[in-house]
């Protein structure tokens, strides 16, 4: 029921709400993964269905984040790592010239709520420091996004350039946003083209096995 | 009298407009896009060049989607094109004049029906706070939202007014507002009033009216009905409107090249009575001119049979 209601506060996007209740279990010795995963992860679930079927738009799913993010903040530095590097690291940014970043934020929020550990580049992000990432970082996946005809070559730009570096068989790479498509994805040489959150959170799960 | 008009009149079937603006158009003539987006003069070579090489059945005057942003305040950084930076400052840059100097300019010079693109008040106002914060504060904070659409209306009113004196037609493009960001709910409730606003004082002075929306827009097309446009520029034509729609080849389609995808998808389009065929956004800097002039080719012949 306590992990019901923190669900319930994430889906109706009650910041303060979700702070109060997770300190009260937390206070009460619940294991913190235990609230992570029945309650917070399970709201953002629930946020991530409603999405997809047209019941929540882009403000509803950024509110109900930052409730997500109220109790994640709170329970995160409590927990070990290790589940979220055993699930594997995902690199994640928009393209060069491009500060559209909504679309990226809500895919990161539905990456770490379902556990993979996400490096957040920003946005406009030039293709050198995606590929100094990758060599840092050595994620599973690297993901992008593009909101606008005029940026979305860049993410070409990042393919070869990995490729140039060989680098490109280290990493999977996931593309998304408006102008592009499965199509696109295909021809710039990416692994996958998620439609929306949901989509490249199952998608994510497909390329890496989870 | 022209064939937008006609077909906007149900009096001939098809027109056509693969939506090539200023990014393309410049690339087209190696002419550096950030000066064309700031040179009403550059601007509209850049455009009569495109309509020139495609023979379209009118004209956009589009650079990109900030201008109004930047003459209000916003930063917007020009490389390698116009990125907006950040809410509205104090840094304001007015290229309005340019874009009316383009408009002039086109009027004098292209035998087809130049449009002006502007924004819609909703989707200006979003990028003078910041797209996120503007989305939040749809749901957290009604008011501080309408005060921030109205100082865009006003805007927008202003510099409508001033485009009417010419004589343009008018495209406003309400990208934020569409299905893939908000509520059919919030549509109704932020944006609607203020384009109805902007299409009567269009349709007062006999200009076409044209609203375009990226995305999804299935669950909003009776309300885009109710705004009395003559034109509705949407990616997924399919929906029955009143509203004479624009679109039906993908951008990626067209930017892919594919000639059997191009073909398929504009027999499909030229299922609709009246249209408006066009790409469902504007075609891509680098999109190869032959993929434009097989759309034009292709389309052309279907028309004709």
């Amino acid at each position: 029921m306590d992990f019901d209601n923190i669900k319930k506060a994430v889906v109706d996007m009650e910041v303060e709400k979700v702070k109060d209740l997770v300190t009260k279990l937390l206070k009460n010795k619940r294991l913190p993964e235990e609230i992570l995963e029945k309650g917070l992860i399970a709201g953002m679930k629930e946020v991530g269905r409603l999405f997809s079927c047209k019941e929540y738009f882009v403000p509803e799913v950024l509110m109900a984040s930052e409730a997500f993010y109220a109790g994640f903040d709170l329970v995160s530095p409590l927990i070990k790592t290790k589940q979220m590097k055993e699930k594997g690291k995902i690199i994640i940014g928009v393209v060069e010239g491009d500060i559209h970043d909504i679309g990226k934020n809500i895919v990161k929020v539905m990456l770490e709520a379902s556990g993979y550990q996400v490096v957040d580049l920003g946005k406009d992000v030039p293709t050198e420091i995606f590929v100094d990432s990758v060599t840092r970082e050595n994620p599973k996946i690297l993901a992008m996004s593009a909101l606008m005809t005029t940026t979305m070559m860049k993410m070409k730009d990042v393919v070869k350039s990995l490729e140039h570096k060989k680098l490109r068989n280290k990493v999977k790479v996931i593309i998304g946003g408006a102008p592009v498509n499965e199509d696109f994805a295909k021809r710039i040489g990416a692994d996958g083209y998620g439609e929306d959150a949901s989509a490249a959170v199952s998608l994510v799960e497909a390329l890496i096995g989870e | 009298m022209n064939k937008i008009s006609r077909v906007i009149r149900r009096e001939e079937k098809l027109a056509v407009f693969p939506i090539a603006c200023a990014d393309h158009c410049a690339h087209l003539l190696n002419m550096n896009y950030s000066e064309v987006a700031s040179d009403g003069t550059k601007l509209a070579r850049a455009l009569e060049h495109g309509y020139r090489i495609y023979q379209y059945d009118m004209v956009l005057v589009f650079s990109d989607p900030y201008v109004e942003a930047q003459a209000l305040g916003c930063p917007v950084k020009f490389s390698p094109s116009p990125t907006l930076l950040g809410p509205r400052s104090n840094q304001s840059i007015d290229r309005t004049e340019e874009i009316i100097k383009a408009a002039e300019i086109l009027k004098r010079k292209v035998d087809v029906p130049v449009f002006v693109s502007i924004k819609g008040p909703f989707s200006l106002a979003s990028f003078l706070v910041g797209i996120e914060e503007f989305l939040k504060n749809l749901l957290a904070n009604e008011e501080t939202t309408s005060n921030t659409i109205n100082t865009a209306l006003e805007f927008q009113i202003k510099y409508l007014e001033r485009l009417l004196k010419l004589g343009v037609n008018i495209f406003i493009g309400d990208p934020v507002a569409s299905s893939s960001v908000i509520s059919p709910k919030l549509f109704e409730r932020f944006a609607f009033e203020p384009l109805l606003k902007l299409i009567k004082k269009i349709k007062e002075k006999e200009l076409i009216a044209g609203v375009h929306v990226c995305g999804d827009t299935k669950p909003i097309i009776p309300i885009l009905d109710e705004l009395g446009a003559d034109i509705l520029s949407i990616e997924d034509i399919t929906p029955k409107t009143r509203t004479l729609k624009m679109g039906g080849v993908s951008t990626e389609t067209i930017f892919s090249g594919n000639q059997t995808k191009i073909e398929e998808e504009i027999k499909q389009a030229l299922i609709e009575s009246y249209l408006i065929l066009a790409t469902s956004c504007d075609v891509p800097m680098e999109t190869d001119s032959k993929n434009i002039k097989l759309m034009m080719e292709i389309a052309g012949a279907y028309s004709n049979d």
